[in-house]
């Protein structure tokens, strides 16, 4: 289970989230110089504290983010909540930064995340040496992960 | 009727949860859905429980220390719990079935893995 390359532990993480969660496709984007564009980015984080610190932050289109709502919890696009749709950010960026440490790590090393938090301004830019995952869905919705952090980018090996 | 407290500060996290209960048959059970675990302990002390499914990283007072908190109630020591978590590896599944937690489930976790996990409670 544990000790997969970073590339894969993530890519495992995401494609099992999003599968089970909203029975969603997840591949590479086609397109390795694609942007969100800004006006249309929702975006969450969450620290990794512990055994080493690092970030974790998951980035979309609000109209796939409504796509996921609607999808998991079963209803209209008129009858979201943007206190739900925040919710299933949340809890997406969770359980993909939880299988991704699970993944990462040996099976006996544990590890300790923070609690996820919507980012309520414009996503920053990445930091230098932040190693990004620019993901699509089968239906080419993108979905960005970044993990940032010496200690946690050093174990991109 | 079967009395379950389900601590996760997340609402989507308990959707989830409640839709494997009532796929694995347990849709008739009474839900206490609460956002922390110091909710969840309030809520066992208050009333008899069959069952408490409970996250581990929550704001307040997280998963674990609920666990320890229930396990050293005598009252409330024999009430299973079940671990559902993101933050779950097989060090931390160790640890926390060493505090006596039935079992250790990650997320997301689906309809076949809740009905494995609660079949012997399903059938008490």
């Amino acid at each position: 289970m544990g000790e997969q390359s970073m590339y894969n532990a993530m890519m495992t993480a995401v494609s099992q989230t999003l599968e089970n969660m909203a029975f969603m496709e997840v591949m590479e984007h086609f397109d390795p110089d694609y942007e969100i564009p800004a006006q249309e980015t929702v975006w969450t984080s969450l620290l990794i504290n512990d055994p080493v610190q690092g970030e974790i932050r998951l980035a979309m289109s609000g109209a796939l983010l409504k796509k996921l709502s609607c999808n998991i919890f079963g209803i209209d696009e008129e009858e979201l909540t943007e206190s739900q749709m925040n919710d299933i950010l949340n809890e997406i960026v969770n359980t993909v930064a939880g299988l991704f440490m699970t993944n990462l790590l040996p099976d006996d090393q544990q590890y300790k995340l923070g609690l996820p938090e919507i980012g309520e301004d414009e996503l920053p830019a990445a930091e230098p040496g932040t190693v990004i995952w620019k993901l699509m869905t089968g239906d080419e919705d993108p979905i960005f992960i970044y993990a940032s952090g010496p200690a946690l980018v050093a174990m991109n090996q | 009727m079967k009395r379950i407290i389900i601590a996760d500060d997340s609402a989507t996290a308990r959707m989830f949860i409640k839709r494997c209960l009532s796929i694995v048959g347990l849709g008739d059970a009474e839900l206490i859905e609460v956002e922390n675990g110091k909710e969840a302990l309030t809520a066992a002390k208050a009333q008899d429980v069959d069952l408490i499914l409970t996250d581990l990283n929550m704001p307040v007072m997280d998963g674990e220390t609920l666990v320890k908190w229930v396990k050293a109630n005598p009252r409330l020591c024999e009430v299973p719990i079940i671990v559902i978590t993101s933050a779950g590896n097989p060090a931390k599944e160790h640890q926390l079935l060493e505090l006596g937690v039935y079992r250790v489930l990650n997320k997301p976790v689906s309809p076949p893995v809740m009905m494995d996990a609660l079949s012997e409670f399903i059938d008490s």
